[in-house]
């Protein structure tokens, strides 16, 4: 196992080095705990809700998805290094294990295991684009009301012409 | 240890001995402490060279008071860092708390170990050098499982994030982990099957071998496998590393900071510490992987740089792992944020299917190269692999069409 002693003893300088930062920082660092301050963050407001206990069900799909992938690249990786051992059989094997794995993977999309959140809505480019255009401005997207026998100038909104005179 | 197991487990000639006496033992000494020193400086300068960077494709200046140009900025971060109070919420899991930086921060540090950071790998020499009479290699350990060390060890920075974020008993915290986890592991199957790729043309897992594999530039991987699993490696690395455009894990408008939100002072410095350190240590990884690593570019049989040798070695792996830092800051400063679903639809439906495709058709292609002679059955099974991928393609296409119309049918939520 000499092979594998400088990688323990680098391990174990960078673990002192994480504790000899936490061991600096105790002693450098001020010390003055509060109930707000060790409350969970919520941008200021007080916490009313527990954190989630349950989660969408798709995160666990992807767990057990992955740990499918994983049995596939464990069963891939002795055939790349070992081709020439293994020849033409191990590669049969490799396609006929694959396709399999792909079919039921094919089955899982398709029964919608992989889709995340709700169904969006088919939105209009081409209104969102008019949105924006260079026609709209101030005067024709504001509508103003009551605006008899006020002079006020900036609620008339004769200001500009006045100044330009 | 007989000599036919020491020879079947080790393969740094240096540490394939018996003889245990001071010298080796001081090499090895020397070598753990130039990587680790070598690994915070370059860090620290990867931080600056990330801020400073950005700035100049934002049109800002970045930073430029502490040190020249501003280089000493992330040692003084740091040292503020210390000098900050340390809080420990209510609410945490106290123990798993203090434990996750720790199980970020040293396996960033232990990536390192695998890398080979020089040595004369030219006109197919193995790459060691002789370092006071003793044969070595210019990287900390040289095990036959080097890449399945590099995978352990980045799903082990996993754990760090999740528990991270899990021990927190804050809401943000945890939704940011439990977002972390199933992307990261999600594209770690992306990257484990473009790395087949990899293996399949080196036939080796030590990294020492898989550079020597690649001598000359039509040997690289990035040729040798048709420039698609680079992509996907790439790709799937840069969402690995939580950086932008995947950095879904801290998107501070949804998440506040995602799964480091409770962690304060130096706590939170480890975190930046692995983080950093890890977009280092995993371009010296796809440089290694699929362009050579010390591996030269030459011109008509002359290094391009001009000197050989193992510091030539060292500066060719400086140079193209800079190439592939400074992309990782472009594609920060450039793309924006993938939305949560987009990210998964990318890593399933496309990254992964087209992996696992993509080694199969390699696959097919060396066998029909080892089997037979000549150019035509090559040909051949190139055509035949094409034809069975285009009608998966079809296949897994009419299963997006299944699943699109089954979600139709369930009617739009807004």
């Amino acid at each position: 196992m000499g092979q594998y002693l400088p990688l323990v003893v680098l391990m174990i300088l960078a673990t002192a080095f994480g504790g000899l930062s936490f061991a600096a920082s105790r002693l450098l660092a001020p010390r003055r705990p509060s109930a707000a301050k060790q409350a969970p963050y919520e941008c200021g407001i007080v916490p009313s809700r527990q954190p989630p206990d349950r989660f969408p069900v798709s995160f666990y799909i992807v767990a057990m998805l992955f740990i499918m992938f994983d049995i596939e690249i464990i069963f891939i990786y002795p055939y790349a290094v070992e081709r020439a051992t293994v020849g033409e059989f191990g590669f049969w094997a490799v396609v006929v294990f694959s396709v399999i794995f792909f079919l039921t993977f094919v089955y899982e999309v398709a029964r919608g295991g992989l889709e995340w959140g709700p169904l969006h809505g088919y939105r209009s480019l081409e209104q969102d684009a008019a949105m924006v255009s260079a026609a709209r401005d101030s005067s024709s997207t504001i509508r103003r009301v009551g605006l008899e026998g006020r002079v006020d100038r900036v609620t008339a909104g004769g200001a500009n012409t006045e100044e330009a005179a | 240890m007989n000599l036919m197991v020491a020879s079947l487990l080790a393969v740094d000639p240096l540490l394939d001995t018996d003889k245990w006496w001071w010298k080796v033992l001081a090499i090895v000494a020397a070598k753990v402490l130039a990587i680790f020193v070598i690994g915070l400086i370059g860090t620290m300068l990867m931080v600056w060279f990330e801020r400073k960077i950005v700035s100049g494709m934002q049109n800002r200046i970045g930073p430029n008071k502490a040190g020249p140009f501003g280089i000493l900025q992330t040692l003084a971060d740091g040292m503020k860092l210390f000098f900050k109070e340390d809080l420990l919420p209510d609410k945490a899991d106290k123990w798993v708390f203090r434990v996750a930086p720790f199980l970020a921060f040293v396996p960033a540090f232990l990536l390192w170990s695998v890398i080979p950071l020089g040595g004369d790998f030219t006109d197919g020499k193995d790459g060691t050098v002789t370092w006071f009479g003793e044969t070595t290699r210019v990287q900390l350990i040289d095990p036959p499982v080097g890449i399945l060390i590099v995978l352990a060890l980045s799903s082990i920075g996993v754990y760090g994030i999740m528990l991270a974020g899990w021990a927190s008993g804050s809401k943000y915290p945890l939704l940011g982990s439990v977002r972390a986890t199933a992307q990261m592991i999600s594209y770690e199957a992306a990257l484990g099957l473009s790395l087949g790729a990899v293996l399949l043309m080196s036939g080796t897992l030590s990294t020492s071998g898989i550079v020597g594999g690649q001598d000359g530039i039509g040997n690289w991987n990035i040729v040798a496998t048709g420039f698609i699993p680079f992509v996907i490696f790439m790709i799937a690395m840069t969402a690995e590393l939580s950086r932008p455009p995947f950095d879904l894990v801290e998107a501070e408008q949804e998440l506040v900071g995602g799964f480091n939100t409770e962690y304060s002072s130096i706590r939170f410095g480890l975190f930046f510490l692995a983080e950093f350190m890890n977009v280092i240590t995993m371009s010296a990884i796809i440089v290694t992987l699929f362009l050579g690593g010390p591996q030269p570019l030459t011109l008509g049989g002359v290094d391009m740089l001009g000197f050989a040798g193992p510091f030539g070695g060292t500066l060719w792996v400086i140079l193209k792992t800079l190439a592939f830092l400074y992309t990782y800051v472009w594609f920060r400063a450039t793309l924006p944020r993938l939305r949560y679903d987009q990210l998964m639809d990318f890593g399933w439906k496309l990254l992964i299917p087209a992996a696992l495709g993509w080694f199969l058709v390699l696959a097919a292609l060396q066998m029909t190269r080892d089997k037979y002679d000549g150019l035509g059955p090559v040909l051949l099974a190139a055509a035949l692999g094409v034809a069975v991928l285009f009608v998966a393609y079809l296949l897994f296409n009419a299963a997006l069409v299944v699943s699109k119309r089954n979600r139709e049918r369930e009617g739009v939520a807004y």
